[in-house]
């Protein structure tokens, strides 16, 4: 029986390092696929607690989780092909028209 | 024992993978670190005895999503981009605080709700059956409604991705 820290510890070494991932990284692809693995930590710890509290409300969830994340992954590489077919850049840095 | 054994490498394999995915340079390079990371985490479910979670991430995850990454990175000319200077490097390393940050958070959310352990409701059940069947009952018992939704939401975010990625007659670039 693995305790439930060894999997929140897990999912929250994944999930920081996706979201820095999503803040330091500039290739928009490669920002998407930082979100992946955001997903991903949140997966580990529903299944994680699901294991230690004898439910399976979390794997549901995580099943939830999953199919949200492919169609999540569908639409944005579609908005970036567009965005690369639009303006000819690849990268955040380049999208400043909002002044962000 | 022995699952803390597989624990323990499938651990080291998504964490190390994952500085991967966040460090790597070339984008394919990338790609084949998030591969490794969703492989290594449907092992961390198949340990955890969530055997159709891992099953499903290792069908729609590790062959679905990323033969689409795939196609996307190899399919379009990104070589033809423009390259420009980039004008926020400090605001990158300005960021890692931010991480600590978060992680601090994370920690003392985590402290704060350990106490917090609700009772299983479905032990009885999961210990008569095996797992997937109860995870079936459930899904198609008490949450349908979200199940229906998610099929929804699927077939809106495919016919969205079709008209987004669609060839434009008209660019910005074309006189």
């Amino acid at each position: 029986m693995i305790p439930l820290s060894a999997y929140l510890i897990l999912s929250f070494i994944l999930l920081g390092l996706g979201i820095f991932g999503m803040i330091i990284r500039r290739n928009l692809i490669t920002v998407l696929m930082s979100m992946e693995l955001s997903l991903n930590a949140v997966n580990v710890m529903l299944v994680g607690v699901d294991s230690h509290i004898h439910l399976v409300d979390g794997q549901v969830f995580s099943l939830f989780v999953i199919a949200i994340a492919a169609a999540e992954a569908a639409v944005g590489l579609g908005i970036v092909v567009s965005i690369f077919r639009l303006r000819r850049v690849d990268s955040t840095d380049e999208l400043t028209d909002m002044r962000g | 024992m022995l699952s803390w054994i597989a624990f323990s490498a499938f651990s080291a394999i998504a964490i190390s993978f994952s500085l991967g995915v966040v460090f790597a340079s070339n984008p394919i390079y990338v790609i084949l670190c998030l591969l490794s990371v969703l492989v290594a985490i449907a092992g961390i479910f198949f340990v955890a005895g969530a055997e159709i979670v891992g099953a499903i991430q290792l069908l729609i995850y590790a062959v679905a999503v990323t033969v689409f990454y795939v196609f996307v990175l190899t399919a379009v000319p990104w070589e033809k981009a423009l390259k420009k200077d980039s004008h926020y490097r400090v605001e990158g390393v300005l960021s890692f605080p931010l991480l600590i940050a978060l992680y601090g958070q994370m920690i003392f959310t985590f402290l704060l709700g350990i106490s917090a352990s609700p009772k299983g409701e479905f032990k009885r059940l999961i210990s008569s059956f095996g797992s997937t069947e109860v995870v079936g009952g459930i899904l198609f018992s008490k949450y349908i409604l979200a199940f229906e939704l998610v099929s929804l939401v699927l077939l809106v975010g495919m016919i969205g991705a079709i008209l987004i990625g669609r060839k434009e007659s008209q660019t910005y670039d074309s006189p």
